[in-house]
């Protein structure tokens, strides 16, 4: 967008200064809702156990997985409950998977640091060739083999599996089915070039400054203080801005102090506070031009377990005044000119990779589309609120555009369901790693990325 | 007599031994409570708080909901209240049965029939 555009007006930066400089009103926000209050928690509640969120999820997803198994393997097929199992006979069950896997992390092995065993270290990946895979439902659970990719399937999915109980106990699969794509949503995007940018991962407090100049430049270029006139009237096609997550850096979560006596560690402050004043002061600059809606992330000041509610407004008092900041949950709903967004700040992906053996960030993204909930392994190893009336994580309906954050490059693809559904699925890229951001076109779902590249250490200039 | 209520009553009572007591002489203090406690009206609580005008519940009706609870087509029942239970059953096109909302509206005031089935007074 920005090049091809941009590129005739560049001589106008080797001119004199023109007597009155153009300016170039930003497109006013057309409509926008925000669709996020599922993942709201008012009050909340720990006295409960996980067991209701396992239940109102397969309950929730039922109808659905038993309508999809039928229109796979035919009308007249035998929906079975694990307690109707006959032996030999050809059914399809609806469960909840399980996957037993010898190097998850365990609390029990955690507290075996009391008999001086050494724990286990983290690793990228915690899947082996040894993983089984078991199906639950509400009452049973029974182990699966066959014809299912048990390396690849995690904790927490619903499935529908087609297939006959062996003599020993087990399921011999034949074929299995996810929940595949949600039903779509009537489009009503916009008829001109508007455009989001999409960001995460900006790292801020991490000792580096060279993120910094990136990230100025990031503001510079929408807030449109930079290049000609073409990169201007460009950058006042930006509607919005969305920041998914990861505003700070790890760095700034050293829990060293907690250890230390209390006197050594009087007068120091956490590294959170000077980062988060240099948040406040970059959002000032933006929210002055553009309307931002901040999501939080793994390293940021909000609660642990997802969804993460939106970060304090006393946290940024300079750019709390704008009312152009929007402080928002971490699964982030919104409708934006039309356009149906949904997104997360990345660690259901990762949580994710951890446990499976796909790589691919946009793979896993499009897995989770197709198996119809945002994050399967929540809360066996994510960290999840105990819900108990329904789970806000089942997508109901599919949005236009899917995108999660901290992804370690850009990927970005356009999916096309059976149903009419069309979703741009987009991987942000971590901005403190690769300084790239994404801009995504709500006329044609078209995603680009642009990189802010500034002289490395490593450069020889 | 009746004697006045108080904040503390709520609390199980428990027999406190004076200061510099020998712990041989309890038995006979215990004969001593033995008969107190049958002079005197049964003012001792042990369960949380009641309004004392409440009659004692219907057997049918706790059996009704004890079903209700060990029903497993409803979820798990431990953590939350019946009510809520119930409504999610109804959220979920589980169909609960309809008598069973009824009466937990009728005695909402009663913690025994609004939370869950406890055994033997334990649970949670």
């Amino acid at each position: 967008m920005f090049s091809e555009q941009a590129a005739p007006t560049a001589q106008g930066l080797l001119a004199p200064p023109s007597g009155e400089p153009p300016t170039f009103p930003r497109l006013a926000v057309a409509g926008y809702s925000d669709l996020s209050q599922p993942f709201r928690l008012g009050e909340r509640s720990f006295c409960r156990q996980y067991a209701h969120v396992y239940a109102v999820r397969l309950a929730g997803m039922r109808p659905l997985l038993e309508r999809r198994a039928r229109g796979r393997w035919g009308e007249d097929i035998a929906l079975r409950r694990l307690s109707e199992l006959q032996e030999g006979e050809k059914c399809c069950v609806v469960g909840t998977l399980f996957k037993a896997m010898e190097l998850q992390p365990s609390i029990l092995q955690e507290i075996s640091e009391e008999h001086n065993l050494v724990p286990q270290p983290p690793l990228p990946k915690y899947i082996q060739p040894c993983d089984e895979l078991m199906l639950e439902d509400e009452l049973q659970r029974i182990k699966l083999e066959g014809a299912i990719d048990v390396q690849r399937l995690v904790t927490g999915t619903i499935v529908a599996v087609f297939g006959c109980e062996e003599e020993d106990g087990r399921f011999l699969v034949e074929d299995h089915c996810l929940a595949d794509l949600p039903p779509p949503l009537p489009w009503s995007g916009p008829s001109s070039d508007r455009f989001v940018l999409l960001a995460s991962g900006l790292g801020l407090g991490s000792m580096s400054g060279e993120a910094l100049l990136s990230t100025q430049l990031l503001v510079d270029v929408v807030t449109g203080q930079l290049g000609a006139e073409g990169e201007q009237s460009c950058a006042a096609h930006i509607t919005r801005v969305i920041l998914a997550g990861n505003l700070l850096s790890q760095n700034t979560q050293s829990r060293d102090t907690i250890n230390k006596a209390k006197y050594l560690t009087k007068k120091t402050q956490a590294a959170s506070v000077e980062a988060v004043k240099m948040l406040d002061e970059i959002l000032l600059q933006l929210c002055s031009s553009v309307p931002v809606d901040v999501m939080p992330g793994e390293f940021d000041p909000t609660n642990y377990t997802l969804p993460q509610q939106p970060l304090h407004r006393c946290m940024l008092p300079l750019a709390s005044a704008y009312a152009t900041l929007r402080l928002v949950t971490n699964p982030y709903q919104a409708s934006l000119d039309g356009v149906r967004f949904l997104g997360t700040s990345g660690q259901n992906i990762s949580d994710i990779f951890k446990y499976s053996s796909m790589d691919d960030y946009l793979e896993i993204l499009e897995w989770t589309l197709l198996a119809g909930h945002i994050s399967p392994t929540a809360p066996d190893t994510l960290g999840c609120y105990p819900f108990y009336k329904s789970d806000p994580f089942i997508l109901t309906e599919c949005p236009h555009v899917y995108f999660c954050g901290n992804a370690p490059r850009f990927q970005s693809k356009l999916l096309q369901g059976k149903e009419g559904q069309r979703v741009l699925l987009v991987a942000v890229p971590d901005f403190s790693a690769t300084q790239t951001a994404c801009l995504v076109n709500l006329r044609d779902l078209s995603c680009q990325p642009i990189t802010f590249s500034s002289f490395g250490a490593d450069s020889e200039d | 007599m009746e004697q006045p209520r108080r904040i503390t009553d709520s609390f199980p009572r428990r027999r406190r031994r004076g200061p510099g007591r020998p712990p041989g002489r309890l038995k006979d203090r215990k004969e001593k409570d033995k008969a107190k406690a049958k002079d005197k009206a049964q003012l001792k609580v042990r369960e949380c708080p009641r309004a004392p005008s409440q009659p004692p519940l219907d057997p049918a009706l706790m059996e009704m909901l004890r079903r209700f609870d060990l029903s497993w087509e409803y979820g798990p029942c431990s953590g939350i209240t019946r009510l809520q239970r119930w409504e999610r059953a109804q959220e979920l096109g589980l169909s609960p049965p309809g008598p069973i909302r009824d009466a937990l509206l009728e005695h909402s005031d009663n913690p025994d029939v609004t939370y869950r089935w406890v055994w033997d007074g334990l649970g949670w």
